[in-house]
């Protein structure tokens, strides 16, 4: 890469947006003059809906106290008024359709329904409210005088009948709710005076908060929700509209071709205009934040009156050094994506199209800091986005010694996606089908036509994808459908589990490899393999076994199983207990998985991915792929790492029997360990120096002998490595049997 | 200074699978020559030119521009050439002169020598009312200078003009073919592709008339009216492209 060639380019694209009015308008003139308008007519709107009287209508007047009195000369005695303006409430005078309202009140009071229609009462409370104009009723009753201890203790009442779905009917529940509060509690005082009881018996043990926080804290606490993400979300908007005009919109006007021909390289191109993108993506973050921010302290403090944000001091001055810290790699971050996927574009139409589902991916990501209780912890700082934005509302808060422990994961996943998605956009710019990619109209029958005709012997990188993307779709879908009905017995389980393998993944594969290649036995690696090689594999499963025991417990750690799951893991294993011999657990959690599993991922999967070229980045991504499709975070993580010995496997044998072999193994032996009793291990020459117990139950592996069984893992691993299968000299397995089953030849 | 061996190139395409836009094609042009690729739309005249500007990859064969391989020495090939696209190809937010300097800068040229290079190239040209005015309010003749001053700022060896007098008027069309005849008469080797025949006529001293991907004749004119016995160079041509098309008919 040649840096003066990336500042020409960085340079003159910078010139070139500055001119361009659209860009201009989203970077400066939207949060310099919006905001400040949105907040002014804000205002006026604010001042409007205030303003609005609402109409209350008070049944039953008669049976109210006369003292102390809420209404004085058929109005609200002003004496209940503390800051609310009276006015707003306008009072209307009762009539003589007041009994037949009364009826309904009562008949809605004691829950009782119309037959055929549970609504109709309350549809005719609503329509008696609203044939009178009125926005709130409030039905005052009679104290009962009754022989029982029950008719004896209920005295008078005030229903307060609202319409929730009005706005005007809310507001004015909320302005009735602390006149008719004070004046309840004053009739109390009142009553308990006249008895010569004192007010602070009814009042019991008094309880008052204090608020000790520090105002530069609160006003700490308040900007760190709202500062992160506004830097966050416009630092993806701001890279939007750049990154397109810089790709796309040099395709359409011919301009990338020249550019392609002179000196600068290609990646010389775009890391220029990506440093071009990132710029724009910040200077957009940082002027909506400061407009934002001054806009909404001016609006805040106009509307005053308990406002959250009135009153509500400038962020802290350190607060704007972490955001602009955080904002560069964040920059990066979406300007890299937001670039990359605008490459594929032919226009500036098309790209926008593109982009919007990577808003859509990353709102998420920025709303889970936002919701209540979220806190940084490890779990939480490994999550992309998510953990910036918690360490920065961390560090704005001032919690430094809670959380600089994490900084150093944020950095590395943050930093780790950054270096992923610049990675991305260089080999975009590399790829001639990418930069040149034809304009043709995509149409179903030539698709299927062209994939009939270009079937090779191996799947391709999108035959593997598609597979993968499946496994997932169909898995959610079944999962849905399955987990609305948990299984009853073991036989129930058994079908589930087996149906849900079966036709979420075995399938798939199986047809996939029929279907989209020529060799299906080639695409499944169903191979022979050496002696030496299966019991291997076997042997690794088991030596490798601890280290995995081990990474799951720090993985459980890290992610905690949540109160639900760990319930729906323990009415499984109650089902499992059910079963009618180990034999039956082993199959069904063991083999069977590891068949089917194997077949879709270090089968079909990694052979599509090996024509990347780079093996290890067709194992990374399959047992990425391997990882999602567990679904739950914990066991994603822990798939993961065990795919990825799966792969070295697959790849160095060429053959699916060792990978069935260790899958089945580790399988095999994970559901047995619980399983296992103390006389058996104690009966045993082997097993009480590799396993102990602390309170009798769960077994787990002394430290020495794991390590040393760890190590002599890795040294089988390496003997793969080592013993490395040429594809000639295998012998293929006969799988006529899966053309005949599918009828062809 | 240009030689092309068995040059293949095939493009991935979803109704056909790979569509082959070049099949094997090979030819040479020298120094102070003018080279033309003549075909009707489709032929693979641009892919051609493009592979030979590095801009794509050539599927299989060689291409050697001024010593240096295509697919081996991009950066050197780069270096050795201009290339003039069919649309002017110029930015809309630039004036005539950044435009210019941007790709002078980008060949790393000396700033002092790009200043009086530029200033030689705004005069030859005439462009000097136009330094500073935004490519987007000029007409297409302007932006086409441009678009040729940018391509021979680092004054290369070798020039491509894909169909650059397409959408012209007649006098800044003729205004650029002097400029590509004054080009070759100062030793640089032109590679030109049009369909327009009098230009071939008075430009080329060698030409390639190709259809799918093919060259169908190669040769200087006067050899090619020989070979076939036609002296009119258009209707050689119509008779060439009809056999070729009636072969992929057939076929």
């Amino acid at each position: 890469m040649t840096w003066s060639n990336v500042k020409l380019i960085f340079k003159r694209e910078t010139r070139d947006q500055l001119r361009d009015r659209r860009t201009l308008f989203t970077i400066a003139i939207m949060p310099l003059v919006l905001y400040p308008l949105m907040g002014m007519a804000m205002l006026q709107v604010a001042q409007f809906t205030r303003e609005h009287p609402t109409q209350i209508w008070l049944v039953g007047t008669e049976n109210l106290p006369d003292s102390p009195a809420l209404l004085v000369d058929g109005d609200l005695d002003p004496v209940w008024n503390q800051g609310e303006r009276s006015e707003l409430l306008q009072i209307c005078a009762p009539n003589d359709r007041d009994e037949n309202f009364h009826k309904l009140v009562q008949q809605f009071h004691e829950n009782r329904t119309m037959p055929g229609d549970p609504d109709l009462i309350n549809q005719m409370i609503d329509q008696e409210m609203k044939s009178r104009g009125v926005d709130l009723a409030i039905v005052f009753t009679a104290g009962e005088n009754g022989e029982t201890e029950e008719a004896q203790n209920s005295g008078p009442s005030a229903i307060v009948l609202l319409n929730s779905a009005s706005d005007r009917s809310r507001i004015a529940a909320d302005r009735c709710s602390q006149i008719l509060s004070r004046w309840r509690t004053a009739s109390i005082k009142q009553a308990l005076e006249s008895h010569g009881v004192p007010i602070s018996v009814a009042e019991g043990v008094s309880i008052k908060r204090a608020d000790v926080s520090a105002k530069s804290k609160r006003t700490a606490a308040t900007w760190s929700k709202i500062l992160p993400f506004i830097v966050i979300v416009w630092s993806l908007t701001g890279a939007f509209y750049p990154a397109i005009d810089l790709c796309a919109g040099e395709k359409e006007r011919g301009t990338f071709e020249t550019l392609l021909s002179s000196p600068a390289g290609r990646s010389d191109i775009a890391i220029g205009k990506l440093l071009t993108v990132m710029s724009f993506s910040m200077v957009t973050s940082l002027l909506n934040l400061l407009s934002m921010a001054f806009t909404g302290l001016f609006v805040a403090s106009q509307m005053g009156g308990g406002v959250g944000m009135a009153g509500l001091g400038l962020p802290p001055a350190s607060s704007m050094l972490w955001l602009v810290l955080a904002l560069i790699p964040i920059s990066a971050l979406f300007s890299a994506i937001a670039l990359a996927a605008a490459a594929f574009a032919r226009s500036s139409k098309e790209g926008q199209y593109y982009l919007i589902p990577l808003m859509m991916i990353s709102m998420p990501l920025m709303m889970v800091p936002m919701l209540p209780g979220v806190q940084l912890d490890l779990g939480t700082s490994l999550i992309p986005v998510s953990g910036l934005m918690l360490l920065l509302r961390g560090l704005i808060e001032g919690q430094y010694a809670e959380v600089l422990p994490y900084a150093a994961p944020v950095c590395m996943v943050t930093f780790t996606c950054c270096y992923l998605a610049i990675r991305w956009v260089v080999r975009q710019f590399n790829s001639e089908s990418v930069l040149f990619r034809a304009s043709e109209k995509f149409a179903v029958g030539a698709w299927l036509q062209q994939v009939m005709r270009d079937r090779h012997d191996l799947p391709s990188v999108g035959n593997a994808f598609l597979l993968g993307v499946m496994v997932l779709v169909l898995g959610f879908f079944v999962q849905l459908a399955v987990g609305s009905t948990m299984p009853g017995s073991w036989l129930e389980l058994a079908k589930t589990i087996l149906i849900v393998l079966i036709a979420t993944i075995g399938m798939p594969a199986i047809l996939m490899a029929m279907f989209l290649t020529r060799n299906p036995r080639k695409s499944l690696r169903l191979r022979l393999c050496s002696i030496p090689a299966a019991c291997a594999a076997v042997l690794m499963a088991i030596c490798f076994h601890p280290l995995v025991t081990w990474f799951t417990g720090f993985v459980l750690f890290v992610y905690p199983l949540q109160g639900d799951a760990t319930g729906k893991a323990e009415f499984v294993g109650s089902l499992v207990d059910q079963a009618p011999g180990l034999w039956a657990i082993v199959l069904l959690m063991a083999i069977a998985p590891a068949i089917i599993e194997e077949l879709a991922y270090r089968g079909f999967i990694l052979s599509g991915l090996e024509s990347l070229r780079n093996r290890w980045q067709a194992i990374l991504i399959t047992s990425a792929l391997f990882g999602i499709a567990h679904f739950a975070i914990q066991q994603a993580i822990i798939t993961f790492a065990i795919g990825m010995i799966l792969g070295v496997i697959a790849i160095e044998t060429r053959s699916l029997i060792p990978c069935f072999l260790y899958h089945a193994t580790h399988n095999s032996i994970t559901v047995l360990l619980p399983r296992v009793d103390a006389t058996t291990v104690d009966g045993s020459p082997v097993l009480p120096w590799l396993l102990f117990t602390n309170d009798g139950s769960i077994w787990q592996y002394s430290v020495l002998p794991g390590i040393v069984m760890t190590l002599l893992g890795v040294l089988l691993l390496v003997w793969f490595v080592k013993n490395r299968v040429v594809p000639d000299n295998s012998v293929e397995l006969d799988t006529t049997f899966l053309q005949t089953a599918l009828g062809r030849k | 200074m240009i030689h092309v061996r068995n040059l293949t190139k095939q493009y991935n395409e979803l109704s056909s699978g790979g569509f082959l836009a070049l099949k094997g094609i090979s030819f040479d042009a020298l120094p102070g020559q003018i080279y033309g690729l003549l075909g009707p739309n489709g032929a693979g005249k641009t892919t051609a030119l493009r592979i030979l500007s590095t801009v794509l990859k050539p599927t299989s064969g060689t291409a050697i521009v001024n010593g240096f391989e295509v697919t081996a020495e991009p950066d050197h090939v780069r270096r050795q050439i201009g290339f003039v696209s069919t649309n002017t190809a110029i930015y809309d937010r630039m004036t005539a002169w950044e435009m210019v300097q941007f790709y002078g800068a980008l060949y790393q040229m000396d700033p002092e020598n790009l200043q009086i290079r530029m200033e030689a190239l705004f005069t030859k040209f005439q462009m000097n009312d136009i330094r500073n005015m935004l490519c987007s309010k000029m007409s297409t003749g302007m932006k086409q200078k441009v678009s040729i001053a940018r391509a021979i700022i680092h004054d290369p060896p070798v020039l491509v003009f894909d169909e650059a007098t397409s959408g012209l008027d007649i006098l800044v069309a003729r205004e650029v073919l002097d400029t590509i005849e004054h080009l070759a008469d100062h030793g640089k080797c032109v590679i030109f592709s049009t369909h327009i025949m009098s230009e071939v006529s008075r430009l080329c001293d060698r030409i390639a008339i190709m259809n799918h991907g093919k060259i169908l004749a190669e040769g200087t004119i006067s050899e090619l009216s020989e070979n076939h016995d036609e002296s009119d160079l258009e209707e050689l041509f119509y008779q060439l492209i009809s056999e070729s098309e009636k072969e992929v008919l057939s076929a």
